[in-house]
């Protein structure tokens, strides 16, 4: 216990902290300009010092650190003229054009000025002059105001960790610049602007457009663009957002945000949003009526049940809506549609994973929470790259290193290439062998562990089966570090998924995360995949992952519904696609998503769509799938509409509404309102008469309330009672054994600044990312014969399509990469695809791919 | 008194390790490897041996709180970046004499139980980088560094980093930031380079000359070495005369001789019979003294009584010809020059200073110019993030004390007093 005196206050402390944490304990604030609660201290404004008695000279608050019988003033004329000294420094160079600059208002130093001085200017000579640079799309960046804090740079080191920014020049030439010249090559994570205190990096999306005190409201939310679900504030004027910021210290995310949730806004107020119901009409899509849309679904819906039964209709629920409106429309389709056909896109990654790792090791096994990542001794990273797809989750990655993790990588992640311990490239394709031998080995090393019998058989079972120790340059490392680690964190990702033998892969990594008890994250792309499992999207769960084949809990639903549940288990998304083209289903019901475009085979399905009767969109963009749909129906996105939503590590979460619109209806309204006209009223008002439903009837919410889920800690298992060991087998092993001889293959990437329907309707993110690149290493490219920047075309046997190309480092195979996120270029339409027998996601690996540079002819 | 850190300098071949053999060279090191470490740095201790980089830190304390911190391996740091304007004490040993360093460096290595030493060499000194990287392959030849020094199991080696050019680098934090690759800027301390130094490893920064002295006070014992010149801060100490005199040139003189002596005993007096003006006493971030006040024991101890600092003893003299004004100017044309920009009052301040001086040096100045350069100076000192500031303040703060009146001639009939 640390007792010591500030300001005549007397203050005790737990542990040892600074003088300036100190006084912020006892609610005393001393100035600081360079130091920022996320960053480590600096020292280099001098404006925090103090007077400590016994000391000769003032002392730095930030960096002294208490202890005990320490007597402190923090307020005295030295100290003022101290102050009021720095602040005269910092102004003798500065443009002092406040009026001009949108820092004004929530300026730092304009409010240390107010408060100490000086009152006026005692500078003849000449000011230092280094014009504004507006080379960069997004960050605008005003030297002139600079006071040098390096607060950017130091959150971009040892933070962000992309290390693109350096303060330049040596003493009074110093200035910050990014090692790319004027415009930034970075992760455009921002962050640098949140802790600029002065308006020296300024956001282009908002500058001179408003005042800070013009904002109406400020709204505390989360992000819609992925599973992390990212705190932070709208702020908005004249139901218009005008700006998102985070909160300094608040959320998971702790203040941080990443490219998408900070510049990706743009895309609700995007004129392409649709503003009314379409329904198709002599073969066009026309404007309507919500009446008349409206009718028409109820009564196509009750026609096709009436003549074909509940079975022939299916829907397609949406990861980027919220529970209340899964929870929705899954009830439409159980109760009032009489089917259980109802899946997701989850399916193709992480509903397929989720449901494999909880069947093997019991409910709530991915329920981790991001945060803890950074205490881990080891990292391994698998199937994709967290900085991309989660990048909040990623930097948590970066954390551990810098607290001296390894972090190993199985396959490649470019945004962990400088933080990664040792990289593991597995034979083409063969990654599940490669995870199956560690697997083996380590089973070996560690023995049974007895608490999962079937689970130690099958491993023993394996390694009586597996021959030789695996011969892979880093296998060994890998191998050490994880024995040696007290505690571990696997990060998978969902390419190892999208396989054909894709269950063998994770069976390895459950078969490791049981042997190590490790910690296991599902990236997860968009904001509420595991929200959606929850809400019994899934055609074989209700509610609070409760499954169908139980009948006391169908009968409890039944009950609590009003209305019968069919008792088979309904079909996942590709058995439901196959249905479409068996013509047994008959009708669709697509709510925020856009297979057409998202799943491998587009023109394919696109082609069998045609067989529906009814095909019903609610989105808020026309997409491809709405393109074709016989109505489409204008849902309220992000911002817009209240509700809660699950990320992937479970934690339940509010987004709230901040702007009001007459664009279009809740995706939950518009259900309702359907199932009224069908004759199974839901007497929903509001989302709170959907939240208390499910309190009561799933029995994983149970007795939750916005106001719990508000304060934003609610964590899995809630008041909720997961289920545990349902399964006491492992899905048998079905494999496809291939070589795969080919030049080149073509797989999807995930990229940082793009999700796919929102991100490309924002051009911040646009303008960052303009167009899709074709990922390759450096020896594909030397192969080939090309460098950055030359453009090529390539083609599957599914279709072809052309793009620059980009070389990256991380990646070490022949396979080359290209995302599904730009209209008409994405990868998916070019994939061929078989399914994984087990886990019903689609298979994608062993593309093969033809490329050329662009006007040769072969 | 003999000169030993110069010894031998007058031999052209002084640098090899032959010569540097021939008169007793490495005879300390083999003495010094029979012995424990711990009575090394006992010896160090006796001896009284301060710190002559220029804070004149007891260099036993030093070593005892490195060897105190159970952390290895250690790093023994050599400060070779002279670049105090007016010292260049250092040069002849890192240029004639670079055995004797390489000596003092294993033998302090041993001490301290340190493997790996680096000799922070300073940018501008090309021709000392090839002498060094030369003895030190000599050395390793000889076994007098590698993985079995002398076949007595003690390992040690050594190589040389050189600096870009940055002044700040021979502060000790900045120096260990720029040798780890990063931009030379002072750490916060605590904690100190002793406990979290190179590489967060306990680390020994020791000026060229400290480490130079080793292998005398192991050669004549730290009680006779403690007899040498001052009580509180013994030995021989090397002076850089530069400026108005006869004789500029490096003396290896006894620590605490007064400052008079060294200018007219060994420099030779003042150039062509002029009178003196002033003397920067220790290099250029010492305060000035006036030609009346040079009756003064060149020690750390006494010299701030007598209103300045020993600094690295580089003694700048400066006669009746010299304008205070220029000099003033100069200076912080260099400390502008040379700050790193970490912290605020050192950034803005010793550019702000500049521009004021340079102003009243071309007859710009204006009324309340003298008060402004005191009060800017005032809100430096004491207030920066390392003691660079410090001295920036310092020069225009002693310029105005003891020469005012050239200020005011400047300013108010816009001409210098001695054109």
């Amino acid at each position: 216990m640390i007792s010591l005196t500030i300001n005549e206050k007397e203050v005790t402390l737990d542990k040892p902290v600074t003088v300036l944490e100190a006084a912020k304990q006892a609610g005393i604030k001393i100035p600081t300009l360079c130091h920022h609660d996320l960053l480590k201290p600096w020292s280099g404004c001098r404006l925090c010092v103090v007077e400590v008695e016994r000391m000769p000279r003032l002392q730095t608050a930030c960096t002294l650190m208490a202890a005990d019988g320490m007597v402190i003033k923090t307020e005295s004329e030295a100290i003022s003229n101290v102050r009021r000294g720095i602040l005269e420094f910092l102004l003798i160079n500065h443009p002092l054009d406040c009026p001009y600059c949108d820092k004004a208002g929530e300026c730092e130093l304009q409010d240390l000025v107010n408060k100490y001085g000086p009152t006026v200017g005692r500078y003849k000579e000449e000011k230092r002059k280094v014009p504004e640079s507006h080379k960069d799309q997004i960050i605008a960046r005003n030297t002139e105001r600079c006071v040098m804090c390096t607060r950017c740079v130091r959150m971009c080191n040892d933070v962000q960790g992309a290390s693109a920014i350096s303060i330049i020049g040596r003493g009074n030439h110093s200035r910050m610049e990014p090692f790319s010249s004027e415009s930034f090559d970075c992760e455009y994570c921002g962050n640098c602007l949140t802790v600029c205190p002065v308006g020296a990096i300024l956001s282009r999306l908002y500058i001179h457009s408003f005042r800070p005190w013009q904002v109406d409201k400020e709204v505390g939310t989360i992000c819609s663009y992925c599973g992390v679900g990212c705190s932070l504030v709208v702020q908005v004027r004249d139901d218009s957002i005008k700006r998102v910021i985070p909160k300094l210290g608040f959320g998971l995310n702790k203040g941080l945000l990443c490219s998408r949730g900070r510049f990706g806004y743009e895309y609700v107020n995007s004129p392409d949003r649709l503003k009314t119901p379409l329904v198709r009409k002599n073969g066009k899509l026309e404007e309507s009526t919500w009446s008349e849309a409206l009718s028409i679904i109820a009564d196509k819906l009750t026609e096709i049940k009436g003549t074909s039964g509940g079975s022939a209709i299916a829907g397609i629920a949406s990861p980027r809506c919220s529970n209340e409106d899964n929870y929705v429309l899954q009830k439409f389709m159980r109760v009032t549609c009489g089917s259980n056909n109802i899946d997701s896109l989850s399916r193709t990654g992480f509903a397929a994973a989720q449901k494999y790792f909880e069947d093997l090791l019991g409910q709530g096994i991915t329920a981790n929470i991001i945060d803890g990542i950074k205490n881990s001794e080891v990292v391994l990273v698998i199937g994709g790259d967290p900085t991309a797809v989660n990048p909040i989750l990623g930097l948590s990655i970066r954390e551990a290193a810098r607290r001296g993790a390894s972090i190993i990588v199985l396959g490649h992640a470019k945004g962990l290439e400088k933080f990664k311990t040792v990289q593991v490239v597995p034979p083409l394709f063969k990654e599940a062998e490669v995870l199956e031998a560690l697997l083996v080995e380590l089973f070996r090393a560690k023995g049974v562990r007895a608490e999962l019998p079937f689970i130690d058989k099958e491993m023993r079972e394996l390694s009586e089966k597996a021959a030789e120790k695996m011969d892979l340059p880093g296998f060994d490392e890998l191998m050490k570090a994880l024995l040696n680690s007290a505690s571990t964190s696997i990060v998978l990702g969902m390419d190892l998924i999208q396989r054909t033998n894709g269950h063998r892969s994770l069976f390895g990594v459950a078969g490791i995360t049981y042997l190590l008890e490790a910690r296991l994250y599902l990236l997860s792309e968009r904001p509420n995949e595991q929200g959606l499992i929850d809400a019994g999207c899934v055609p074989d769960m209700l509610p609070g992952g409760r499954p169908m084949n139980i009948p006391d809990f169908k009968s409890k639903f039944e009950a609590a519904w009003n209305g019968p549940i069919p008792d088979d288990d309904g079909l996942t998304l590709f058995e439901i696609i196959e249905g479409i083209k068996n013509r047994n289903i008959k009708a669709l019901y697509v709510m925020g998503e856009n297979p057409v475009f998202n799943l491998p085979g587009g023109p394919f399905l696109k082609d069998i769509f045609g067989n529906l009767d009814l095909l019903v969109v609610q989105d808020i963009f026309l997409t491809e799938t709405a393109e074709i749909a016989d109505v489409v129906l204008p849902a309220l996105g992000w911002a817009e509409k209240s509700g809660t939503y699950t990320n992937l590590e479970r934690r339940i979460q509010l987004q709230k509404q901040a702007v009001k619109t007459s664009r279009g209806m809740e995706d939950w309204r518009i259900l309702s309102e359907i199932s009224g006209r069908m004759g199974q009223k839901m007497g929903y008002l509001e989302t709170d008469d959907i939240m208390r439903e499910m309190a009561k009837v799933s029995p994983l919410y149970a007795d939750l309330t916005y106001d719990e889920i508000g304060k934003g800690d609610c964590l899995w298992p809630y008041h909720g009672k997961p289920l545990r060991g349902e399964m006491n087998e492992v899905p048998p092993v079905v494999d496809a054994e291939k070589d795969y001889k080919a030049d080149f293959y073509l797989a999807p990437e995930k990229l940082l600044f793009h999700s796919g329907t929102l991100s490309r309707k924002s051009p911040a993110l646009m303008k960052i990312c303009p167009e899709p690149t074709l990922k390759m290493s450096a020896a594909s490219a030397g192969k080939l014969g090309l460098k950055e920047g030359d453009r090529v075309q390539f083609s599957t046997t599914a279709g072809s399509s052309e793009a620059p190309v980009s070389i990256d480092e991380s990646i070490k195979d022949n396979r080359v990469f290209l995302s599904n996120n730009f209209q008409g270029s994405g990868v998916m339409d070019l994939l061929s695809f078989s399914i994984d027998e087990v886990t019903k996601a689609f298979g994608i690996e062993g593309c093969e791919v033809e490329i050329k540079k662009h006007g040769i002819k072969a | 008194m003999e000169n030993f850190l110069l010894r031998n300098i007058e031999n052209p071949n002084s640098a090899d390790i032959n010569e540097y053999l021939k008169v007793g060279g490495y005879k300390n090191l083999t003495k010094s490897l029979g012995m424990k470490p711990k009575d090394i740095i006992e010896e160090v201790k006796k001896s009284g041996l301060r710190g002559r980089g220029g804070a004149g830190f007891p260099a036993a304390m030093k070593w005892n709180f490195a060897t105190a911190d159970p952390k290895f391996p250690k790093y023994l740091l050599c400060n070779a970046d002279e670049g105090e304007p007016g010292t260049f004490k250092d040069r002849p040993i890192l240029e004639k004499n670079p055995h004797l360093l390489i000596e003092g460096m294993v033998i302090s290595g041993y001490a301290l139980g340190s493997e790996y030493g680096y000799i922070y060499l300073r940018g501008e000194y090309p021709q000392a980088k090839d002498i060094l990287n030369e003895a030190i392959k000599q050395a390793y030849e000889k076994k007098y560094l590698g993985d079995d020094i002398l076949g007595k199991g003690v390992k040690f080696h050594l190589s040389v980093y050189q600096g870009a050019g940055a002044y700040i680098c021979g502060e000790e934090t900045a120096l260990i930031e720029s040798i780890e690759g990063k931009k030379g800027q002072p750490r916060s301390k605590p904690p100190f380079p002793v406990n979290v130094g190179a590489w967060s490893m306990p680390t020994i920064v020791n000026n060229v000359e400290t480490l130079s002295n080793v292998p005398y006070i192991m050669e004549i014992g730290g009680d006779a070495y403690s007899n040498i010149g001052s009580k509180d801060c013994p030995g021989p100490k090397l002076f850089s005369v530069s400026g108005y005199v006869e004789k500029p040139g490096v003396y290896e003189l006894p620590m605490g001789i007064s400052l008079r002596d060294i200018i007219y005993k060994h420099a030779g007096g003042i150039k062509d019979s002029k009178k003196l003006k002033a003397v920067i006493p220790g290099g250029i971030s010492t305060p000035v003294l006036p030609a009346d006040g040079i009756d003064c024991a060149m020690d750390f101890v006494s010299m701030p009584k007598a209103g300045s600092m020993l600094g690295s003893g580089a003694v700048i003299v400066l006669d009746e010809s010299v304008c205070m004004v220029r000099v003033a100017y100069r200076a912080l044309k260099f400390f502008e020059h040379e700050s790193c920009g970490k912290c605020v009052p050192c950034r803005e301040g010793t550019d702000w200073l500049r521009k004021i001086l340079e102003r009243i040096e071309n007859g710009k100045g204006s009324e309340g110019d003298i008060y402004l350069l005191s009060d800017v100076a005032g809100l430096i000192s004491g207030r920066t993030f390392c003691p660079l500031g410090d001295g920036a303040a310092g020069v225009v703060t002693g310029m105005i004390k003891h020469f005012r009146n050239e200020f005011e001639e400047h300013i108010k009939n816009k001409k210098c007093v001695v054109s």
